[in-house]
């Protein structure tokens, strides 16, 4: 994937930059919003990762200009302060994600991959299927290997996710937002208690395991490979 | 620094009313004194001109048209008979010949006249009030000294001034001295505010007790003073407490680098020392997120955000994320929401973050075993909401001090977590306005919210 960073702290975009081609991907950086702003307009990216406070032309402007321009890039809007009225400007000003500094660098990957991957018009599938597991979105129903499951409500919208997202690993950030719509980090284990029940469900009483733990990142769903 | 000098008393608010009270008192004063003095004139001028008018009349009353020796007898006999020169009279015969009478002929006008006594040939500089009458010929004027008219009248006027002199000066001293002791509680109040300014935020304005509007402003501004300082004291807390938790964590971090930097030298593993060192730098940022999420919360800029929300369907979902979680730790969860819509104004997200901050200090808290309740209901016009559990509970002594920032029992010093988990509680109650308790839940404790509800 081609991405473009504009962050102006030279250290952290070149440690992003350095971790995005070791991730196969291409990345250019720029330190100012101006330039940034000629470069996104003109050139293909697949993804933008925009900081917010940058020199010149600050990241919430730069996103509009873009935007104004008719460039829909998915873009990453990096800031500060999460959860208040940060992450809602950045989202407003026509972010597809935010991530709060410091992150980890395998929950930016995890981010880029998946904004990267959007498919550019949501399908609207009713009937998700990975492997021998089939989840029907309209009668709320969850079969594996013709087995019927029963889920809660919100292990049900757990694994609406994480099968949405098939092959992608998602970090527990991006489930407490996606699922539970929690924008601050719970100081207990809400999504490993969920992952658990839901693992116990769909893959305990099974051969093959789908829901995997990706050790200090987060979580993937996917048929064996 | 700009000083708020005190203006002179001439420039002075109270003093200026004190001046215009009195400059409105006067001149009322000067409007009744000139309408009685006219009619005390009137009446006086009246009783004059009857009485002249009846000695006329009786004067008159002696004559018939064969003998004007009776008239003369009676004019003589007035004349006589008048004390000084209080009573003049004049009689002539149709050749205009002085009959009788005790003034010179002068300039008479027929009819009713005033003239000075000199046109009449009368000594004094008293002016007189004449009236003249003729029948066959024969001449006859009754005339009144108006010495006595003007004698009240210069009484009047002088005790009038006299009166008016006492007002003015009576209502310029007492507005005088009114407007010094206000100028001197407008004094004090600007010369806390100089103190204030300059940093002595514990200064207050002292107050008379006499509950007028200015002790009222004072009050107010006293109040305000408290909230500043409270929150300038707060926010010198905060910089004492980051020093403190982010500082003592960074150095840890920084010993746990040395040592693994001394540990790759001797070519020995550092994977653990380095997970180490990630733990607690996402500690650090923890904290450091919480500080600044506070500080926004407090700032009440969120406020523009409030809408509608169903404190229930809030409730319910936090109950239902945090069962399961409960349930791991060895403890249980239960939900009682009200019946119906508990709706307050508010943001939904930052109410989900109190709810889940006090079910995870209960998860967190409290050993195996232990029973949580959360729970919402309309009570009283209100909405109430709580969590509560039988777990240890907090000393009644240290209630208070756990919604301080960063504040943790000594207990939980060991557990992780930022000690900011309450203060963020209480900064969303205070946006919202909820009244926040910490109570005995016997044994246990017993977190309540009390939001008013929002009227639709």
């Amino acid at each position: 994937m081609r991405i473009l960073l504009i962050e102006d702290d030279r250290k952290l975009a070149a440690y992003v930059a350095k971790g995005c081609s070791e991730a196969g991907h291409v990345c250019d950086v720029l330190a100012s919003g101006r330039q940034a702003l000629v470069q996104a307009t003109h050139e293909p990216y697949d993804v933008l990762v925009v900081d917010r406070m940058l020199p010149e032309l600050d990241g919430l402007s730069l996103l509009k200009a873009v935007r104004a321009a008719g460039v829909k890039v998915p873009a990453l809007f990096l800031t500060a302060i999460g959860g208040v009225d940060d992450r809602v400007e950045g989202l407003e000003a026509g972010a597809d994600d935010y991530l709060v500094k410091p992150f980890a660098f395998s929950e930016l990957l995890a981010r880029i991959n998946a904004l990267g991957r959007r498919p550019p018009v949501q399908e609207q599938r009713t009937v998700l299927k990975t492997a021998d597991l089939e989840v029907d979105l309209i009668k709320r129903t969850v079969t594996r290997a013709g087995t019927r499951i029963d889920l809660q409500p919100r292990e049900f919208s757990l694994l609406e996710v994480l099968m949405r997202n098939e092959g992608r690993v998602l970090t527990r950030t991006m489930l407490l937002e996606r699922v539970w719509d929690f924008h601050f980090d719970p100081k207990t284990s809400v999504v490993e208690t969920h992952i658990s029940r839901l693992r116990s469900k769909i893959d305990r009483p099974f051969a093959v395991q789908l829901l995997h733990t990706i050790r200090n990142t987060g979580y993937s769903l996917h048929a064996p490979r | 620094m700009r000083r708020g000098r005190a203006p002179g008393l001439l420039r002075s608010t109270p003093f200026r009313l004190a001046l215009m009270a009195a400059t409105l008192f006067i001149i009322a004063f000067g409007v009744a004194g000139a309408v009685a003095l006219h009619s005390i004139r009137a009446d006086l001028a009246e009783k004059l001109d009857r009485s002249i008018s009846d000695t006329y009349e009786v004067m008159l009353a002696t004559y018939s048209r064969e003998d004007v020796e009776d008239l003369i007898g009676a004019v003589n006999a007035h004349a006589l008979a008048g004390r000084g020169n209080s009573q003049v009279f004049l009689l002539t015969g149709p050749d205009g010949h002085v009959l009788a009478g005790n003034m010179s002929v002068g300039l008479i006008r027929p009819g009713w006249a005033t003239q000075p006594g000199l046109e009449l040939g009368l000594p004094g500089e008293a002016s007189y009030r004449t009236f003249t009458g003729e029948s066959d010929g024969y001449r006859l004027t009754v005339g009144k000294s108006e010495a006595e008219i003007s004698e009240i009248n210069v009484i009047a006027l002088t005790s009038f001034a006299s009166a008016a002199a006492i007002v003015v000066v009576l209502a310029l001293t007492g507005g005088a001295a009114l407007a010094l002791s206000v100028q001197r509680r407008i004094q004090t109040i600007a010369s806390t505010m100089d103190k204030v300014s300059e940093g002595a935020l514990s200064e207050r304005i002292p107050l008379s007790r006499s509950g007028d509007d200015i002790d009222a402003l004072s009050a107010q501004v006293n109040e305000a003073l408290d909230r500043l300082e409270a929150s300038f004291e707060g926010m010198r807390q905060v910089s004492v407490d980051i020093a403190h938790d982010l500082k003592t964590p960074l150095n840890r971090l920084r010993l746990v680098l040395d040592e693994a930097t001394e540990l790759q030298r001797q070519n020995k593993e550092v994977s653990k020392l380095l997970d180490e060192a990630r733990a607690e730098s996402d500690q650090i940022n923890t904290t450091f997120d919480a500080l600044l999420r506070i500080a926004q919360i407090e700032s009440g800029a969120r406020k523009s955000r409030f809408a509608p929300v169903d404190l229930g369907s809030v409730i319910a979902d936090i109950g239902e994320v945090y069962t399961d979680v409960a349930d791991d730790e060895g403890q249980s969860l239960v939900t009682r929401i009200a019946m119906g819509p508990v709706e307050v104004l508010g943001d939904r997200e930052l109410l989900a973050q109190l709810f889940s901050n006090l079910v995870e200090n209960a998860i967190r808290h409290t050993p195996d075993g232990t029973a949580i309740e959360i729970g919402v209901d309309e009570w009283a016009s209100e909405a109430v909401a709580w969590v509560a559990d039988n777990g240890p509970g907090i000393p009644s002594g240290e209630r208070d001090k756990v919604l301080r920032r960063l504040y943790r029992l000594e207990e939980s010093r060991t557990s992780p977590g930022s000690g900011l988990g309450l203060s963020l509680v209480k900064a969303v109650a205070d946006l919202h306005g909820a009244a926040l308790e910490l109570d005995d839940n016997t044994p246990g404790l017993r977190v309540t919210l009390r939001f008013s509800l929002s009227r639709t």
